[in-house]
């Protein structure tokens, strides 16, 4: 329906290709009106944004008849993936102004490369922080066997989605996470079905979430650091982020060209635009995400949000466990966390 | 000359014949093809085998998850009948004013012109924590908490699809009843009967086509079902149209996805030609 919808867009804007238009499938917030307004009156590219729920829409997405979209946003768990499915084109970083400016270890992932060649351009990232309410608790929570707390029956949410079984896998002690085996899986699998009574509901978007702490449904959950807590904090409704002791899992996410995009044009524009302050700070702003561009986030965010984002500090990023593809293990962990919803 | 009658003929044979082509053995025999193949990282590739279909019987999910959607189905078509089938009879049979008719019987069909997410929707309002239902419980003193049973499991599931169907049911019981002649049930009381066996020896029977068309469709509506488990359904709602968006998207695993749809159009089919025979068993009766 949205991709139809998409399509007719496509249509019936092509007569005003002149001005150029610009397709971006990508997370909520990163085509916000706050700065994409500004873009597209600079550029004469027009945006048009679909957005998507997970990680594991991208390729559904584009494979089920494609091409309408130039621009992809995905994470660096699912990066490779866009790269053996050929669904995106090498990247021309010589016509991206600042590339060079972007964390040198974000360039570097071999998620975003394939034989030297480059194919993501890091934009922002973060962690898969925990979250609960502040009046809920006396004692603050600490730990992911928080969420496993019989006494917050009915109270709990969880990612609908395969790290599930990573934040499972921590809380058994099994901190490889990306490199389970079958074994630890089952062991993940086990112990999601034994939280199964105390959850609420599985949330699937950034505003189910929001909306199930509140309409008082929740008061536990793992969230994207940053992102929903404003976004309650905004209704009036006060959280608190925390790494928990078992540590957190970390994420990137970087712009993809999607190949043979008749709007490579506005498509670079764009990419230039997203990685200047502009870019930068407008998802710093709308997300509360770090930037991966520190010399266009110095450049544009004060001291104070600077320090919060940890953009002085990358080695944060070490601490966290980042994404990574999980290649031929990739069925056997969305077959366990589908086993757990089946349950 | 034959030009216009042979146009004429292959329009008449032409159409249906393209239409059952197009929008039947095109897609469907697509979806045979891919139940064969094979995952693959990245996708999936072209074979001939049976593996998806005996992962279906062999892995506990999925036989698990339909037996929960068949269940779910089952109570929202029973709910519906019992529902619709008083207010139908009502309708026919005791409600003499015209007008009120008309209203009531708009006032059920009336929501099916209603997005059907907002309609689901609406019932998250109603059922939450914090929503109308406890809210109006509470006031009336008849709980002292806010209770949390009423939404994010499978009894909201049954209400809201429940609600979002039964117009399907109330309309086929409408007009099974509306067909039966007056001078039936006067007969069978000149005959000596009770109401209650009239009804159970007249009325009943000769609307069996239409409790039969009314299961039928909510029962399939349900079973097809995924926004339900989606908006109001808990942790242990996930249904089987769910379990197959997952295959088709996030698994990536087209092939075990197609299995599963045909698994559930055989179904969908037992199920619809079972109601066809006891249609053409109550009608034949009748006679």
């Amino acid at each position: 329906m949205k991709k139809t919808l998409t399509a007719l867009l496509a249509l019936t804007a092509s007569p005003a290709l002149a001005e150029g238009t610009v397709n971006v499938l990508t997370w909520e917030g990163y085509a916000d009106a706050s700065f994409i307004t500004q873009f597209e009156e600079e550029s004469g590219c027009k945006v048009t944004a679909t957005y998507v729920g997970s990680n594991d829409d991208f390729a559904p997405k584009l494979l089920g008849g494609g091409g309408v979209y130039d621009l992809i946003a995905p994470s660096i768990d699912t990066t490779a993936l866009m790269i053996d499915l050929g669904l995106v084109e090498p990247l021309d970083t010589a016509a991206i102004t600042g590339w060079g400016d972007i964390y040198q270890k974000f360039r570097d992932l071999p998620g975003l490369q394939r034989d030297g060649v480059h194919y993501g351009m890091p934009y922002s990232w973060g962690a898969i922080a925990f979250m609960y309410r502040n009046d809920v608790f006396t004692t603050p929570p600490t730990s992911i066997a928080d969420l496993w707390n019989p006494d917050l029956a009915g109270k709990v949410s969880l990612w609908d989605d395969k790290s599930a079984i990573y934040v499972a896998a921590r809380l058994n002690g099994d901190s490889d996470i990306y490199n389970l085996t079958d074994e630890q899986i089952e062991a993940a699998k086990a112990k999601l079905i034994e939280q199964k009574p105390l959850v609420r509901k599985y949330w699937a978007t950034a505003g189910e979430l929001v909306d199930l702490y509140k309409a008082g449904e929740v008061v536990i959950s793992n969230t994207w650091a940053g992102y929903q807590s404003s976004l309650l904090a905004a209704e009036g409704i006060e959280v608190t982020e925390f790494i928990p002791t078992e540590g957190a899992e970390g994420w990137l996410d970087a712009w993809m060209v999607v190949k043979d995009t008749p709007n490579r044009e506005c498509a670079y524009k764009f990419l230039n635009m997203q990685l200047s302050a502009l870019g930068q700070c407008g998802v710093a702003n709308v997300n509360g995400y770090s930037a991966a561009n520190p010399v266009a986030a110095k450049a544009c965010m004060s001291p104070e949000q600077f320090t919060a984002l940890h953009q002085d500090d990358p080695d944060y990023l070490d601490s966290l466990m980042i994404w990574t593809a999980l290649g031929e293990r990739f069925e056997a962990y969305t077959n366990a966390w589908n086993a757990v919803k089946a349950q | 000359m034959s030009g216009p009658r042979s146009l004429s003929t292959v329009l008449i044979l032409g159409i249906p014949i393209l239409w059952v082509v197009v929008f039947m053995l095109l897609p469907y025999g697509i979806i045979v093809t891919y139940s064969f193949w094979v995952k693959a990282y990245p996708t999936f590739k072209p074979a001939f085998q049976f593996g998806n279909y005996l992962t279906l019987v062999t892995d506990p999910q999925y036989v698990q998850v339909l037996l929960r959607t068949l269940k779910i189905s089952a109570l929202v078509s029973v709910l519906s009948l019992l529902l619709a089938y008083p207010f139908a009879w009502w309708l026919v049979f005791r409600c003499h004013n015209q007008s009120l008719k008309t209203w009531a019987y708009m006032a059920v069909i009336a929501p099916l012109w209603v997005s059907y997410l907002l309609r689901a929707y609406i019932w998250k309002t109603i059922l939450g924590t914090e929503g109308i239902l406890n809210s109006f419980l509470m006031s009336t003193g008849i709980i002292s908490e806010p209770s949390s049973l009423f939404l994010y499991n499978q009894f909201a599931m049954v209400v809201t699809l429940t609600y979002i169907f039964i117009p399907f049911m109330v309309m086929p019981i409408y007009t099974a009843l509306e067909r039966i002649p007056a001078n039936l049930s006067e007969a069978s009381s000149d005959l000596g009967m009770a109401p209650w066996q009239t009804f159970l020896k007249v009325t009943l029977p000769l609307s069996t086509p239409g409790i039969a068309a009314g299961f039928t469709l909510t029962f399939c509506l349900s079973f097809g079902d995924f926004i339900a488990p989606f908006l109001v359904g808990g942790p242990d709602g996930n249904l089987i149209a769910s379990v197959i968006q997952s295959q088709f998207g996030s698994a990536l695993n087209w092939p075990l996805g197609s299995a599963l749809s045909i698994v559930m159009l055989v179904i969908v089919l037992a199920i619809v030609s079972l109601s066809d025979r006891i249609e053409a068993r109550a009608n034949t009766g009748a006679h």
